[in-house]
Formats: structure tokens, C-alpha cells, sequence
């Protein structure tokens, strides 16, 4: 078990790049603050789970709905390894987790909040949604200061790539599809496109611990604006629009700039107060509800000596 | 509920890797639930589940406090003696 004299020392350390191991006596500002933030990761990935799970029956053809299976057990499985990597932190358990998300306690990132309507959503979600999702999570990845995190990370980053590929496949299939299937396309990035960008949060503020603990290794702005300068000139390509009337390229240097951002959107949906966070999270209460014979079952496996 | 630490093998020379924890009711269940958490995609060819409470853990302090310098030999002694060689009083 390491410990530090004081703050000045343990920042020198993370400032070096060293990892924090749950048995170190790390101070309790940094444990609140990373235990936080991956407890909304879990909680965004259980959330993100249970809703690619509907496609699995509603997925188009069986290759379709092998890969919304497996995708489905990517994200349940992410929920899991995260989970357990916050549990050790030793805040709180992994039900007492569960039990905040249901009760509206603790929150989960904005795309949670909508809803999927059309194979058209699902696609611009695998496409645009698991592209922004896999790019935080890399620039997590590339500096993160607490060992587990980093370490499991390295894992879900791959999977999300595999989700990622997915998506931009299924894109460029529906780009060369029928006129109907070009529409459809087109409407699930317009209604996904904003909750996208808004996905990286807004600019990130000059005190922002994560970004000096080395959690965070770059500021939202410059995350979100990659992402942009990245997927504007895919989607055009590929023949579809950007639902940003304001959006231009700078003449001079060739970039793309968005028009003004719906930060309050932002804000309302992971309050709670997103367009579909209501059914999302009835959904898995019931889920959770319903699965509550199998943690019967569990407890009762663990209680008869082996 | 128990925990688990849960460690895999890629085919190769690679040796066991640690990969994380999960929490299982019981030693067979843990098998499971470790291959669905850890192993879909075939990421290793050998698995061990182990209880965390089996696992006997060293005092890391006693592993790094003494000094093994005598154990290694950072070969600058070496590059002296060479250098000395090389010199025309020789
Ligand atoms: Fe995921
Ligand atoms: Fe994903």
C-alpha cells in the first residue's frame, strides 16, 4: 500500500504517470471524484445494454441480430467489468449502484435518454453514438491515473470498435440502399446527430479535477470538435446531410465548425428530463424487477455449502 | 456473493494475465459468469477463476524496501573497466 504526504505529492505522482492500485491510501477527493466517474460509465453502459437488447428481435435479418446479441452482451458485459472495478473502490456495492440508477439517484449520459425508433436510429447510433462514446473512452484510456480503470478500458475500447466498424458498414450499406432505405438513414442521423456532439460535454472548465488527476486527458472541446471534423465529411460522402443549418468550414483553414450547441438539452436529459428517459428507466426497473428470481436463486446458490 | 479474480491465458508464450474480478455465489457459477464477462470472443485458451479470499497477498513494503542493488548489475562498472583498457596508457 502506498500513501502520499500530501496532495502536492500525490498530483507530483499522477504528473508522472503513475497508477493508482485500490489499496493505496489515495485521498479521498480522488476516490469520490474517478469512483463517480466510472460509476456513470457503468451506469451508462447497463443503460445502453438493455436498449440494444430490444433490436435483437427487431433487427433486420439473422446477421443482423446475431451481431445486436453480441453487441448486447459487449455492453451488458461492460456494465459488469466497470461495476466491479467501482465496487472495489469501496464507496458503495454493486446493488447499491443498481438501486441509485433506478431510483433516478445517479445519472447516465444524455444518448441514453432518446429513443430508438427505426433500424435507421439503431444504425445512427452504432455509427455516431459508439464513435463518440469510443473516442472519450480512448482519451480516457491514453492517461488514465487508476490502474483498474485503465486496464479494463484497454478491453471495452476494442469491443466498441467492433461496434464502431458495425455501424459505419451498416451506414454505407443503407447509403447504397433504395431511396426508402437512404430516408431512413437520414432521419436517424438527423434526430442523433445533436445528442452525438453533445455527448462530449461542454467545454471543459479550467479546474476540472478529472483533467488534472489524469483521468480525463483532453478537454471535451477538443474531443468534440475531432469527432465533427472526423464524421461531417463521412456523412457527406456517403450522400446524407448534417442536421445543422449554421455548420461551415472555415475558409482558410478547412475546418468545420458547428453552429451554436443546445447545451440545456445537455442538461435536461441527464436530469432525467430527456425526450424518452421515463420509459428507459421503467424499462429497467422492470428489468430489474423482473430478474429479481434470479437473484433469489443466486442467494440461495451461495447459501447452501458447497 | 463471493469475488473472484479472474486470469487468462492466450494461446502462445504468453503467460497468465490477470484480467479483472467478478462476483459469482459460487465456484461453479463463477466459471460461467467468467467466460461471459471475460471470454467471448475466445480471448484466451486457458482460464483460471480464483476466490479472492484464497489468494495469499505479499506485503508489497517487504518487496521493495530492501536493497537488491548486489542482484543486478547495471554494467557501469563494466563500461569503467573498458574504457580504462582502451586508454593509450595501457
Ligand atoms: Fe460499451
Ligand atoms: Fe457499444
Amino acid at each position: 500500500m502506498r500513501s502520499w504526504d500530501s496532495m502536492d505529492d500525490f498530483e507530483a505522482f499522477l504528473d508522472d504517470g503513475g497508477l493508482v492500485e485500490p489499496g493505496d491510501a489515495m485521498p479521498d477527493t480522488y476516490r469520490e471524484a474517478v469512483f463517480r466517474f466510472i460509476e456513470l460509465h457503468a451506469n451508462s453502459e447497463y443503460m445502453g445494454g438493455l436498449t440494444e437488447r430490444d433490436w435483437i428481435a427487431k433487427a433486420p435479418g439473422l446477421a443482423n441480430k446475431l451481431t445486436a446479441l453480441a453487441k448486447t452482451q459487449d455492453e451488458i458485459g461492460h456494465a459488469h467489468l466497470l461495476y466491479m472495478v467501482a465496487a472495489d473502490m469501496g464507496i458503495k456495492t454493486r446493488d447499491e449502484m443498481t438501486v441509485d440508477l433506478l431510483a433516478g439517484r445517479t445519472t447516465f449520459h444524455n444518448v441514453f435518454h432518446y429513443r430508438a425508433y427505426t433500424w435507421g436510429d439503431q444504425i445512427a447510433i452504432a455509427y455516431l453514438v459508439d464513435a463518440a462514446a469510443l473516442a472519450s473512452q480512448q482519451a480516457v484510456f491514453k492517461n488514465c491515473s487508476y490502474g483498474p480503470y485503465k486496464r479494463i478500458l484497454r478491453r471495452i475500447i476494442a469491443e466498441e470498435g467492433f461496434h464502431m466498424r458495425n455501424g459505419e458498414e451498416l451506414l454505407l450499406k443503407m447509403a447504397k440502399g433504395t431511396s426508402q432505405q437512404h430516408d431512413l438513414m437520414q432521419e436517424g442521423i438527423d434526430r442523433w446527430w445533436w445528442p452525438s456532439v453533445q455527448l462530449f460535454g461542454p467545454d471543459t472548465r479550467p479546474d476540472d479535477v478529472l483533467l488534472r488527476w489524469h483521468i480525463k486527458s483532453e478537454r471535451n472541446e477538443v474531443l468534440r470538435d475531432r469527432f465533427v471534423q472526423k464524421m461531417v465529411p463521412q456523412l457527406t460522402a456517403a450522400g446524407f446531410t448534417i442536421p445543422d443549418p449554421d455548420l461551415r468550414q472555415d475558409p482558410d483553414t478547412g475546418r468545420w465548425i458547428s453552429g451554436k450547441i443546445d447545451w440545456d438539452a445537455l442538461k435536461a436529459a441527464i436530469a432525467g428530463r430527456g425526450p424518452d428517459s421515463e420509459r428507459r428507466l421503467r424499462d429497467a426497473r422492470n428489468a430489474w424487477d423482473g430478474a429479481a428470481w434470479v437473484r433469489t436463486a443466486l442467494d440461495e446458490a451461495a447459501a447452501v455449502p458447497a | 456473493m463471493k469475488t473472484y479474480e479472474v486470469f487468462l491465458k492466450r494461446p502462445g508464450k504468453d503467460p497468465f494475465t490477470h484480467v479483472g474480478a467478478l462476483e459469482a455465489p459460487d465456484d461453479e457459477l463463477a466459471l460461467s459468469f467468467a467466460r461471459d464477462c471475460y471470454a467471448r470472443r475466445s480471448e484466451g485458451e486457458q482460464m483460471w477463476v480464483v476466490a479472492r479470499s484464497e489468494l495469499l497477498v505479499a506485503d508489497s513494503v517487504e518487496l521493495e524496501m530492501a536493497d537488491r542493488s548486489h542482484r543486478h548489475n547495471d554494467g557501469a562498472l563494466l563500461r569503467d573497466l573498458r574504457k580504462a583498457g582502451d586508454s593509450p596508457a595501457s
